[in-house]
């Protein structure tokens, strides 16, 4: 019973975050964006979390396939792929917006974490991204090229859809992470993050739970991406492909605490709170005290603020 | 002729240009305690990952229970029933000594069984039942070892690999570590250890090899390779 605690906590506050947009005018406040982006940040994060917080491969191609979920979203909406009425916010559209990174991420998955470790993964996906990066601005009609492609945005009424997929798709991360991390999987993925020497002496096919790892992570990012796409209504290079989709999980979920479920949650809500107060008070400047922020985080919280209550988890 | 459990002929193993075994050929019968001893760096622990599965030999063959297991990946190895207790331990440190056991019976051939593994390890282990919810760094050297051998014990082995048991443990703990090994072997577990405590190693063992820079220089029965004046000279210095 001590385990269903967490699980009725985190499905009570999704519940609760749930009924915002009815007491609060989503095209008015400005809450609203805020917890939309921090839902957007949390997915990301705990996609980042999965593969370097329990694996311990730092992955820095986020970005890449964020912006793949994105631009499958675009293009079958562009291309008319299944001959519908609407693609604005389609299940189906989504979830193969999801899928196509996960083929990405298991064909660059493969020979990238059978071959290199740390931070030479980190380089292998960061140019991935580079790549990705000239090919969608090279691409010509097929991309949209450097402004990309523009989708029908008179469909948008409301800011209500996307904040509750995005509510729902953070939800479904921390989700996914807390059932991987609580299953022998999870095990597994601690084990190979602790020592692979011992894990695979151990018997654990080291490689497949890696690319595991990374294939969800890249799924979670795409998902994202594709609800990012819904927001912005052009699917550029210089709106998806820029490494803040990158660099923001990475810091929130360091900063949370990286390795544990509830950390990234509360890392991606400070920081999107950091940076969305310093802009609007500090604008021009915000960078500097966001950096301040950081690194006085890291200085007396090098473990993140989610060890602070759990001394030695 | 006894029942060759592991086999390994002609074997080479280099790191990039630099060769690390010349042409090695041991067995280990089953049912044995065969010691592998050598100074540092004379490729015993080369040779245990090899068959481990962590290395890839350049030529030569290993064979198990008669089958070839040559190039095998390391947990197909584990799952064929060779398991190593690695040098150092290299236990999950901030895990618990209850998850480094699941983990050590994690290969599918293991997984039908964890409970009764377990239960059979604490039963080997009692201190080890006692401090199931440990974090495993926190334990002594001498727990730290007796962990890493039940953990290997986990995945149901037929053979036992343990490289350099005796590593960093005070003297006590490592007479403990040696009646252990043979207790297992009692129990019917095909032993292959390689030691630098040369006398220790030689005097529990069946039968023993001595590595050299790569090469097999010496075999024989433990005791008789402990009277062996070269032995002697080389590797024990003047005994008493």
């Amino acid at each position: 019973m001590k385990n269903l605690k967490p699980i009725t906590s985190v499905v009570l506050a999704t519940l609760l975050l749930g009924l915002i947009p009815f007491v609060s005018d989503s095209e008015k406040s400005y809450l609203v964006y805020f917890l939309f982006l921090t839902f957007c940040h949390i997915v990301l994060t705990q996609g980042w979390n999965l593969v370097a917080g329990y694996t311990g491969q730092v992955s820095l191609g986020t970005h890449a396939f964020f912006a793949l979920g994105a631009y499958t979203t675009a293009m079958i909406w562009r291309a008319d792929l299944f001959s519908w009425e609407n693609y604005y916010f389609d299940p189906v559209t989504m979830i193969l917006s999801g899928l196509v990174p996960v083929i990405f991420a298991l064909a660059i998955g493969i020979p990238l974490l059978s071959k290199l470790h740390g931070d030479y993964f980190a380089l292998g996906t960061l140019g991935f991204g580079e790549i990705l990066k000239v090919v969608c601005i090279k691409g010509g009609q097929f991309t949209g090229g450097p402004i990309g492609i523009m989708l029908p945005s008179s469909v948008y009424t409301t800011m209500r859809p996307h904040y509750w997929t995005a509510l729902f798709l953070a939800f479904l991360a921390t989700g996914v992470v807390y059932f991987m991390t609580k299953s022998r999987v999870g095990l597994a993925l601690v084990a190979i993050s602790e020592d692979e020497t011992a894990a695979s002496s151990s018997g654990i096919y080291i490689l497949k739970y890696k690319v595991l790892a990374f294939a969800i992570s890249a799924f979670l990012s795409g998902l994202c991406g594709s609800l990012y796409a819904y927001y912005l209504f052009q699917v550029s290079p210089e709106g998806f492909l820029i490494l803040r989709w990158t660099l923001y999980p990475v810091l929130m979920c360091v900063i949370g605490g990286s390795g544990t479920v509830v950390g990234p949650i509360l890392g991606s809500l400070l920081m999107t709170a950091v940076f969305t107060v310093t802009s609007i008070y500090l604008p021009g400047i915000h960078p500097i005290f966001s950096g301040i922020i950081i690194i006085l985080v890291m200085l007396f919280m090098p473990n993140g603020i989610i060890r602070l209550w759990k001394k030695g988890v | 002729m006894e029942n060759r459990l592991l086999e390994i002929k002609d074997l080479h193993v280099s790191y990039g240009s630099v060769c690390a075994l010349w042409g090695v050929s041991l067995h280990v019968p089953e049912g044995s305690i065969v010691a592998l001893v050598g100074a540092n760096g004379a490729g015993k622990s080369t040779l245990l990952k090899t068959i481990a599965g962590m290395n890839r030999p350049k030529n030569g063959s290993i064979l198990f229970s008669g089958k070839h297991i040559t190039g095998l990946t390391p947990e197909a190895v584990v799952n064929a029933g060779i398991a190593m207790v690695p040098e150092g331990r290299k236990l999950f440190a901030r895990l618990t000594v209850k998850e480094n056991l699941e983990l050590g019976g994690y290969i599918p051939r293991a997984r039908p069984f964890i409970q009764k593994s377990l239960e059979q390890a604490y039963e080997l282990f009692p201190l080890l039942k006692t401090k199931s919810n440990q974090i495993a760094g926190s334990m002594s050297g001498g727990e730290q070892q007796m962990l890493a051998i039940a953990r290997s014990m986990m995945s149901r082995p037929t053979i036992l690999m343990l490289d350099e048991p005796s590593l960093g443990l005070s003297p006590l703990v490592v007479k403990m570590m040696f009646e252990l090994v043979e207790e297992l072997n009692r129990k019917g577990m095909t032993i292959l250890l390689v030691e630098q405590n040369i006398y220790q190693a030689l005097k529990i063992s069946h039968y023993a090899y001595v590595i050299k820079t790569g090469k097999i220089v010496l075999e024989g029965k433990g005791e008789q390779l402990l009277s062996d004046p070269e032995v002697q000279n080389a590797y024990l210095g003047t005994m008493e």
